[in-house]
């Protein structure tokens, strides 16, 4: 009964209904719409940094991270990286060793951190191959060749085609020294890895640091970062029977995590004042509505419904507001997100910015449970619990005064 | 007889601001079951009041009310509301029914609080508009009846419920004369036919003539009450 009431009663004004509406719809479908493209920004930022050199998730001897000593390996690697790539979640798995040496190039020397990778499964775990802009990646069956950034290659006056000296030290305190041949140089975007990262074939790398076939750290891919997400417990299990742990992509790129989740809280104080602002006038569109109705609702009071009957049945009425204006919000927002997602969204001008993170400048929204709800919800939940406050104020209405109100 | 309402020494006091307004200043009144009584006086005298108290809607400042020998003083504002929905039949001078709901569904409404079955009240709404005259016109709003019209879906609905007494406060005050004699005349009738107990606040000579009991209020006191014999309608 009170539902019908309620219902009917958000009708007797259609115009202010309507514009109640259409606030909790335009403000539903506006966070659908920015989460959505936040999720597909935050998305694309990931996997393109991912992609890039990590992987997705890797597999590390315990401690490597904060300390990446050479001497911290994987000795029996095959067996693993075949448990790893039954994993349905995992699409590829690859090897890699790694350590830091000087390169010379007559009376040029820098640091450089020279990884030994495996050109066959690297290329399906990273991308670094498609930025290559001068010569070619290395490729099964290359030895003492090297790719290497274009910040170092131009700080060491390096070609395709040139020799470099590398200098280092072996896994077992015995000094690592090679000529190398450089195939190719590569462009990434970042310039911290375009200064500083080599990278060889892994095999050479054994020989040169004399790993005796162990590597230090094996990165992991999937279909979507998503997917590998869900895939941690399992990939934990095989670390820890190989006294290994998993480091997820937070652990890999710290940075970017924190960047993800403080531009996150701050577009989440947009979101809350937003909803706050929704809230406000639905709120007060509806106190106005009680304060005309007082002298009916004395009426009401005087046939025999209880305060907290009438109460309810604002509630109610606030309710189907803030429930019909989420479902217009999720149903639109959803429909123009779907319809942004098939186009993209360019980003003029922006493409410097984004290619630090080796991001395209066309940006698709993704269109998630998450991001289609949060918002629109979050008006709902927000609307409900303010509707307490005309929920208490009819409450304590007396008949009498009710009924003498103009 | 069997006395419905029962007052004893009843005053209402109201302050508005520092200042107290003595409304009621010692009221004895017993209303019989099949009573017909007005309850006359000028403006401000107190009739509305004394409606209301005896109604639950208003609680006496000092003296005890009974209906059908509960006492009204011992109840709490949930029990009060209880009892209106229950015992009493309200008919205001105007704005008596919910605008979004039609006649048949403002009639059905104190039933559905009580939650009657849908088949049974809306019967009995159905029934009750029959009495009033209303046939035909009962899925329409309020907004779509006249003053007359809406007053009987207001007698309709306060009769529902099957009350102990209807109160009713000015009922005539917005209808013109022979609008306003109908609406007496149906509810002697019902008075008449049924014995329901009808108490009327009211200073409209066409209503206190038709009444059988004259009792007359002035500055907070009853100052007569006498039974004569009803004119009959001309
Ligand atoms: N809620 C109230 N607050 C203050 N004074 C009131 C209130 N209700 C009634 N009164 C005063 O009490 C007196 C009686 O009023 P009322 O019962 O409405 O008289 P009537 O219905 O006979 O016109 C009047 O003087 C009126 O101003
Ligand atoms: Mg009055």
């Amino acid at each position: 009964m009170l539902v019908g009431l309620a219902w009917r009663n958000i009708w007797r004004q259609p115009h202010r209904t309507a514009l109640s509406l259409s606030s909790i719809a335009i403000a539903g479908t506006i966070t659908v719409f920015l989460l959505a493209l936040q999720q597909g920004a935050y998305g694309t930022m990931k996997e393109s940094v991912l992609k890039l050199m990590d992987g997705f998730a890797q597999l590390q001897p315990p401690g490597y991270a904060d300390d990446p000593d050479i001497r911290k390996s994987i000795s029996d690697s095959g067996p693993l990286i075949a448990d790893l790539v039954s994993l349905p979640e995992v699409t590829a798995a690859t090897p890699r060793a790694a350590s830091y040496a000087i390169l010379s190039n007559g009376p040029q020397s820098y640091g450089a951190a020279i990884v030994g990778i495996d050109p066959a499964r690297e290329v399906k775990v990273s991308n670094l191959a498609s930025t290559i802009t001068r010569g070619r990646y290395l490729q099964p069956g290359d030895e003492d060749a090297v790719v290497i950034g274009a910040g170092l290659a131009r700080n060491l006056k390096l070609n395709p085609g040139d020799s470099v000296t590398m200098l280092g030290s072996a896994q077992d305190g015995s000094i690592a020294a090679d000529i190398l041949k450089v195939t190719g140089i590569f462009s990434t975007g970042s310039p911290a890895l375009d200064r500083q990262v080599v990278e060889m074939p892994l095999v050479h790398f054994q020989q040169d640091f004399a790993m005796n076939g162990s590597i230090n750290l094996i990165a992991v891919s999937g279909e979507h970062l998503s997917t590998i997400n869900a895939a941690i417990p399992s990939l934990e299990k095989i670390a820890r029977r190989n006294d290994l742990v998993a480091r997820d992509w937070t652990q890999l790129e710290p940075a970017l995590h924190d960047v993800i989740l403080l531009d996150g809280s701050f577009s989440a104080l947009l979101y809350v004042s937003l909803v706050i602002i929704v809230v406000f006038i639905i709120l007060n569109t509806l106190l106005m509505s009680v304060l005309e109705r007082t002298r009916e609702f004395g009426m009401l009071m005087a046939i025999g419904m209880k305060p907290r009957q009438i109460g309810r049945m604002v509630w109610l009425e606030l309710l189907f507001l803030a429930g019909s204006g989420s479902a217009i919000a999720i149903a639109a927002g959803s429909a123009i997100t779907a319809w942004a997602a098939t186009q993209g969204i360019p980003f003029p001008g922006a493409e410097a910015l984004f290619s630090q993170w080796n991001m395209p400048s066309t940006l698709y929204p993704q269109l998630t449970l998450l991001s289609a709800t949060a918002g629109p919800l979050a008006i709902l939940v927000a609307v409900a619990i303010a509707g307490f406050i005309p929920y208490a104020r009819v409450r304590r209405l007396e008949p009498v005064t009710a009924m003498r109100s103009a | 007889m069997t006395a419905i309402v029962e007052c004893k020494g009843i005053t209402k006091h109201y302050r508005q601001g520092s200042i107290d307004v003595p409304a009621l200043r010692g009221v004895d009144l017993a209303i019989e079951k099949g009573d017909f009584a007005s309850l006359a006086g000028p403006s401000g005298s107190g009739k509305t009041t004394l409606l209301n108290i005896v109604g639950g809607l208003d609680r006496p400042t000092e003296g005890t009310i009974s209906i059908d020998g509960q006492d009204l003083t011992a109840l709490d504002n949930e029990e009060l509301a209880d009892l209106r929905l229950r015992k009493i039949g309200f008919v205001f001078q105007a704005y008596n029914l919910i605008p979004v709901l039609s006649a048949v569904e403002n009639v059905e409404f104190t039933q559905q609080l009580m939650n009657v079955p849908a088949k049974e009240r809306r019967e009995r709404a159905k029934e009750m508009l029959h009495q009033v005259g209303l046939d035909g016109m009962e899925n329409r709003r309020p907004s779509r009846l006249s003053g007359g019209q809406q007053q009987r879906v207001a007698v309709a609905r306060a009769l529902a419920s099957r009350p102990s007494i209807v109160l009713a406060d000015e009922p005539t005050a917005n209808l013109d004369t022979k609008t306003a004699e109908d609406l007496i005349t149906l509810m002697s009738d019902l008075n008449e036919r049924y014995g329901v107990t009808f108490l009327m606040a009211t200073h409209d000579d066409r209503v206190i003539s038709r009444t059988r009991r004259h009792i007359v209020i002035a500055d907070g006191r009853v100052a007569s009450d006498e039974l004569r014999p009803a004119e009959m309608a001309v």
